[in-house]
């Protein structure tokens, strides 16, 4: 094990502080999409929903040992907090180390699982080699039946990812970035093509094993969980319509069960990486992770959402209410009739609370005090709905007036650590200019002159 | 109208479930209290707590409605609103007066009583969600992994079989410092619950083990790590991980 020699006489602690620092910009984090009973022998359960250990000072859930094996990685990602030309402190752990911390920590209750990453140690098919003995000896050894996600190296020999797969409740391929040629700005030694191979094969084994386990019900599970990946969102200048492109074909073609979006963090000085002023792009991160959502839950296609002439999306507005105002054509929908599909077009109305509906309108008619109780968002939804034929208020089904009355709320979700808001400067700012009605005013008007 | 007053528990409130069919009430004017209110013009009947007139409501309700309503309901009366025995029996003798389909009894959100019933059973649900994360073990010396919980509504009976599920080679106990009561599970075999009178735990029992404290740090400093400093939001880790959770959890000591 020579090229542990360097790292041997560091503490256990430095090292979880190296390796932490080194994984904490990959998102991929959740323990969801297995449920597994425990066997009665060993230690571990899944619970399908995945479960939130604790949060940290960010708000982003711990649920799993989020750590790299190494960061002694010999690429040099420009956007990259390991790259090689970055002077950063090294550390590797050796399998036992990330057992006896996994095993640890879960007993406790502290986490979830174990997601384990690394940086490339001398080359791809020797990391994944690393990566496969230390979850083969959490499972044989330790006999560990909690939640495993590891990263399968992009270039590593196809067999290890095979046998690493029949280990794991997760695997993911990083896809960086979204595009072939941001791919090749930032990420010199990474190809668009080595990572989608994989993925691909990912993609067939899970395909495969699922035919075994119909004729075999105790074949061992392949990546039982999916596959999910990552890619950085504001490190190159590709168009919301782009990435949520790229996001819709994942799920197509490649049957993804998530794909991560993660607001860049500038850690490194580089002429190719944007400068962000504000700090990293968070709300573009949520505008991405709310059409997700869109796309995989709502019935939502990509090109609904966006399209070449707006390729972004708009700032004031959800993607959802952004959609609505601009199909008012479909509006106001009637909430004791409309169709599944329809209710999940409404803002204000999700998937629970549209299932909800469907079922309480089975007992009698609904009215906006029941659909209140029943978790729709009121304030969202009321331009959009009519119970019994009636509106809620009179409202007008003008796409200027709905704007402005969905934006002006006080109450809107604070981005930024700062607390500030995000807001479309007007010639006509209400509030800004208001100045009281003068006596006289209220005389003219009262007689009719004004 | 008739009030009839039980105690405060699942057994109890099915038995009174089980009396009111038993007396032929009217649904409409009966009351199931688990306190002392007093009502006018009102007749009081005492109920006696009988596990086998509620087993029998019990298969009723699994019968008719479907474990996973029957869990629902459990989930409600385990609840600290005292108005949840009312709400489930009115729910619960609707559904039987009526054609109910399982999974179906509490799909009425615009009845106030199945309204009630539906959002304590879920205010529970998120609780035991919660739980099963935030609750932290402490090795002792004894090897014996101990856990302190707070919580609102009385979930300890579903958190157990979790852990029990999760960790069955191990000995643990979680002790509900609110209702004074322990949830032990010895390595191997089924766990049980235990009032905190007939607990008797010396202070250096709770000793905790020597590599304890060492795995306590190497959590706190993982969490202080895991943080991208850029992206720091206090605001939302409060409404992720509500302040009532984060005495009882090693990282925030």
């Amino acid at each position: 094990m020579e090229w542990l020699a360097t790292g041997m006489e560091m503490s256990l602690m430095d090292k979880l502080g190296i390796l932490t620092d080194a994984a904490k910009y990959d998102v991929a984090c959740t323990s969801s999409g297995v449920e597994r009973k425990g066997n009665g022998r060993s230690i571990g359960n899944c619970v399908s929903g995945g479960i939130c250990h604790s949060f940290s000072s960010d708000g982003r859930c711990i649920s799993l040992l989020k750590i790299l094996l190494s960061n002694e990685c010999i690429y040099d990602c420009k956007y990259c907090i390991n790259r090689c030309s970055n002077d950063v402190p090294r550390a590797t752990f050796t399998p036992e180390e990330v057992c006896t911390l996994t095993m640890e920590f879960y007993r406790r209750n502290y986490i979830e699982g174990l997601f384990l990453s690394s940086g490339i140690i001398q080359n791809p098919t020797f990391t994944m080699e690393l990566i496969y003995r230390t979850i083969w000896l959490l499972r044989n050894k330790y006999h560990f039946n909690g939640y495993v996600h590891v990263k399968a190296i992009p270039g590593a020999d196809g067999e290890l990812i095979q046998r690493t797969g029949y280990l794991v409740d997760r695997m993911s391929v990083n896809l960086e970035l979204p595009t072939a040629e941001g791919l090749r700005t930032l990420a010199p030694n990474k190809h668009r093509k080595n990572i989608l191979a994989p993925m691909r094969q990912i993609q067939n084994g899970i395909h495969e094993n699922k035919n075994e386990l119909v004729l075999y019900r105790n074949a061992p599970r392949f990546v039982g969980g999916g596959q999910a990946t990552q890619m950085i969102i504001g490190a190159t200048p590709e168009t919301d319509y782009q990435i949520i492109n790229v996001a819709e074909s994942l799920y197509q073609k490649f049957e993804l069960k998530r794909v991560f979006y993660s607001a860049f963090v500038k850690v490194n000085e580089d002429k190719n990486l944007p400068a962000l002023p504000g700090g990293p792009p968070l709300l573009r991160e949520h505008r991405l992770y709310q059409a997700d959502w869109l796309l995989r839950f709502y019935g939502f296609a990509a090109s609904e959402l966006l399209d070449e002439s707006r390729p972004y999306f708009n700032v004031m507005l959800d993607p959802k209410e952004d959609w609505a105002v601009r199909h008012l054509e479909k509006f106001p929908v009637e909430i004791n009739r409309a169709s599944y599909e329809m209710l999940l077009r409404v803002p204000g109305v999700g998937v629970k609370s549209a299932r909800r509906i469907i079922a309480a309108r089975r007992c009698g008619n609904l009215t906006f005090a029941d659909l209140k109780k029943i978790g729709v968002v009121l304030k969202r939804a009321l331009y959009f709905i009519t119970c019994s034929g009636r509106m809620m208020y009179p409202t007008k089904l003008e796409e200027d007036y709905i704007v402005r009355n969905l934006t002006t709320e006080k109450d809107r979700i604070q981005f930024g650590s700062d607390g500030m808001t995000y807001k479309q400067m007007s010639l006509f700012d209400d509030g800004s200019f208001q100045r009281p009605v003068t006596m006289q005013e209220k005389l003219l008007s009262a007689v009719g002159q004004m | 109208m008739r009030v009839y007053q039980c105690e405060d528990s699942l057994e109890g409130i099915f038995t009174a479930i089980y009396n009111t069919y038993e007396d032929n009430c009217d649904r409409m004017d009966t009351r199931i209290s688990i306190n002392d209110e007093l009502f006018l013009f009102a007749e009081y009947i005492p109920v006696e707590t009988d596990v086998d007139k509620a087993l029998k409501v019990i298969n009723t309700i699994k019968r008719r409605f479907g474990e996973e309503d029957y869990k629902r309901l459990c989930f409600a009366l385990v609840s600290r609103e005292p108005e949840k025995a009312q709400a489930v029996y009115r729910t619960v003798a609707k559904g039987l007066s009526k054609e109910c389909r399982p999974g179906h009894l509490l799909d009425d959100l615009a009845d106030d009583s199945v309204n009630l019933v539906f959002s304590l059973a879920r205010a529970t649900n998120n609780e035991y969600l919660h739980l099963m994360g935030f609750t932290r073990f402490a090795e002792l010396q004894s090897g014996i992994l101990y856990a302190k919980i707070g919580p609102k509504n009385d979930v300890l009976a579903f958190l157990m079989p979790h852990f029990a599920d999760r960790f069955p080679i191990e000995n643990f106990m979680i002790h509900d410092e609110k209702r004074n009561l322990y949830g032990v599970h010895p390595a191997g075999k089924d766990w049980y619950l235990m009032r905190g009178e007939d607990v008797e735990l010396a202070e250096s029992s709770l000793r905790v083990s020597d590599g304890e404290m060492e795995y306590q740090e190497l959590f706190k400093y993982f969490c202080g790590k895991i943080v991208i400093e850029e992206r720091r939001n206090l605001e939302l880790q409060r409404s992720m991980l509500p302040l009532r959770f984060r005495e009882y959890m090693a990282e925030f000591k």
